[in-house]
């Protein structure tokens, strides 16, 4: 084991992985940053790269990109008071009232110290959990595994969905695309109406481009006002290094979000938003001045900020260990990780412990060229605000194309890919969450197949998975989740509120 | 009267619903090779078409029932104008790409697509258009060995 943990050790510090997560922190921070861009969209730009990159380069670039970018977003969310990612929204209702006090400095340099120590709390979690879920997830049989997955399912549906049965809908339509080709047990040929370049099915990360970028560029669009991007804030930088007197201030703010965002990041769905939202909720319940929170109080940047970064490393932990996406963008590690023949799953720490210790020492350096990128980089990195969209748009558009042929050096994956651009487009007008889908697509082939082979195991008998413990805990977790969510949207109709949602 | 949002939700569950149905008949022609009290290759697109149509007639049936919340769910979207013709040149583009090759369709698609988002100065539109796809041809032709297509001409 502690040779496993050197070795990967080792690979993440290879110039190559250091340059990579370095280059992947700043562009997420870019991206980040960039209202209109999300760090999906930011993935997509470097999918193309990660296909010919090495995985240890591959991944450590997206693991610089998701870092950064969670970063990224507060800097627009402090600065213009539009937040660059979802998860930064909470980090605007404190961070822009100390920038409309001439405090922009202050408020940035306690979001980029947040948001490093939410990060380096969720990569000790990470590195303590993980190997140990592990071990004990490779006890799984194909009845828990089967339970699992449902579970991760459920409860992504729940969350991500302002309707319970939108959400559930959007899975079910990603369930349907995923049974395209062969069956993943006796290798049937399913809808494919004997096209060739079907019987491999829809290729997840085609898929992925289509449904994020596509609708996006639309709704750039939309917003776009004759190609104008907001223009930079034109602001004094002082005092950036925050000073002792609120690093006593934000100590518990950021223990909270912390803790929480982690603990949120492990649960598949919960996502930055909620996480950063029910840490600045806590951090105001907790404060000495809670009349302060709302016009520029440092806790309340200090407590989402650390949470949403803090979701990272722990989204990192159903993703290694159980091959579960906490969020779109791990689902997307998913993908690239598959690209290159490595399962996410309890067998990549037994099979290739050294790349999945090196997948969490990325993780490590990812938060640090974060810490130091925007630190240092501060200044030039907020002219990338006013970045003008007229160019920005079509080379994302390019990209997009780039990205799905590259996967196969197919245009039919091009095609596929402008399917889901409108598809997502569609999902969008109906106000029907797109996440559950994408996630479908990831986990409905080992739903499938484990599903079938329990029940072929017990010649047909569902009581198989009411027989092993695990099985039943999962499906009780996930009866909870279902029920809950129910709950939970019969209050928001009755509220008029919109659900929690993301899209990272 | 429906609110604008249940009226897109009445529309979806139909669709879903005929989707389910269409999904539904193709299952019925997939081959039945199992054992015997074994799930065979059609068991799981009948767990799919089961939730398809089920959820579907969710949507229809609550659409009507939530008539009055739906307005302040979401704001009315309008698929605008730009937008269309956005999706438009994407798909002339689409259709293009195989024919022209990466360059010569990515020249004028990224020039349309700056013109769509509001650039006219024509130095910018066409240095722009001509930098970015001749840039990224070569980087990932040499960079990264990817060959984009190149057309039959």
């Amino acid at each position: 084991m502690n040779g496993d943990i050197l070795q990967g050790f080792m690979q993440a510090v290879q110039p190559s992985s250091l340059i990579a997560t370095a280059l992947g922190s700043m562009l997420g921070i870019s991206v980040g940053m960039i209202p209109g861009m999300t760090i999906s969209t930011g993935i997509v730009i470097v999918l193309p790269l990660t296909f010919v990159l090495d995985p240890n380069m591959s991944i450590a670039l997206l693991l610089g990109l998701y870092v950064g970018g969670m970063m990224g977003g507060s800097f627009s969310a402090i600065l213009l008071n539009i937040p660059g990612t979802p998860s930064a929204a909470a980090t605007a209702l404190d961070g822009h009232p100390l920038v409309a006090r001439g405090e922009a400095g202050r408020a940035l340099g306690i979001a980029i110290l947040a948001s490093f120590s939410g990060g380096l709390f969720s990569f000790f979690c990470l590195f303590l959990i993980a190997p140990n879920l592990a071990d004990l997830a490779l006890g799984f049989r194909a009845p828990d595994l089967f339970s699992l997955v449902f579970l991760g399912l459920t409860v992504i549906c729940s969350f991500a969905a302002k309707s319970l049965i939108k959400g559930l809908l959007s899975a079910v339509i990603g369930l349907a695309i995923v049974s395209i080709g062969q069956d993943p047990v006796m290798g049937t040929a399913r809808f494919t109406f004997g096209d060739a370049n079907l019987l491999s099915g829809i290729h997840f990360l085609t898929a992925l481009i289509g449904l994020f970028a596509i609708p996006q560029l639309i709704e750039n669009l939309r917003t776009a006002e004759a190609g104008r991007a907001p223009r930079a804030p034109k602001l004094r930088f002082e005092g950036i290094w925050p000073a002792l007197s609120d690093l006593r201030r934000i100590r518990l703010p950021i223990g909270i979000g912390s803790v929480i965002g982690t603990f949120l990041g492990i649960l598949p769905g919960a996502g930055g938003p909620i996480a950063a939202f029910i840490s600045y909720d806590y951090a105001h319940k907790t404060a000495r001045e809670p009349a302060k929170f709302g016009k520029g109080a440092v806790e309340g940047i200090a407590a989402p900020e650390s949470a949403n970064n803090a979701v990272t490393g722990g989204a990192l932990v159903p993703m290694m260990t159980l091959g579960i996406p906490g969020d779109p963008v791990t689902a997307i590690l998913i993908g690239a990780l598959l690209v290159h023949g490595l399962a996410p799953g309890p067998l990549l720490f037994i099979e290739r412990a050294d790349f999945a210790y090196g997948l969490i020492f990325s993780f490590f350096w990812a938060n640090i060229f974060n810490l130091i990128i925007a630190f240092a980089g501060l200044r030039l990195l907020v002219k990338l605000i006013a970045m003008p969209r007229a160019i920005l748009m079509p080379t994302i558009a390019i990209l997009c194309v780039v990205g799905s042929y590259a996967l196969r050096n197919s245009l039919f994956d091009v095609y596929v890919m402008f399917f889901f651009g409108l598809l997502g487009i569609g999902m969008k007008w109906l106000d029907m969450p797109v996440v559950p889908l994408l996630l479908a697509l990831v986990l409905g082939r080992p739903l499938e197949e484990h599903l079938r082979i329990a029940l072929t195991g017990s010649q047909g008998d569902v009581s198989i998975f009411f027989t092993s413990p695990f099985s039943v805990f999962f499906l009780s977790l996930s009866a909870v989740s279902i029920v809950w969510s129910i709950v939970s949207a019969r209050r928001s109709s009755q509220a008029g509120a919109a659900g929690p949602g993301f899209s990272e | 009267m429906l609110t604008y949002l249940t009226r897109r939700n009445t529309i979806a569950g139909a669709i879903l619903l005929v989707i389910g149905v269409a999904y539904g008949l193709l299952t019925v022609a997939l081959p039945n090779r199992s054992l015997p009290n074994t799930p065979g290759p059609a068991f799981f697109p009948w767990l799919i078409t089961g939730g398809l149509i089920l959820l579907s007639l969710a949507l229809l049936l609550q659409s009507p029932m939530r008539n009055g919340h739906s307005s302040s769910q979401a704001s009315p979207d309008r698929l605008e104008t730009r937008c269309l013709l956005a999706l438009i040149w994407f798909a002339v583009y689409l259709v293009l790409l195989p024919y022209a090759g990466f360059l010569a369709a990515s020249v004028p698609f990224f020039a349309g697509l700056m013109w769509l988002y509001g650039e006219r100065k024509r130095l910018v539109l066409t240095l722009a258009s001509v930098i970015v796809p001749v840039g990224l041809f070569y980087s990932f032709r040499l960079g990264f060995q990817i060959l984009l297509p190149t057309g039959v001409w």
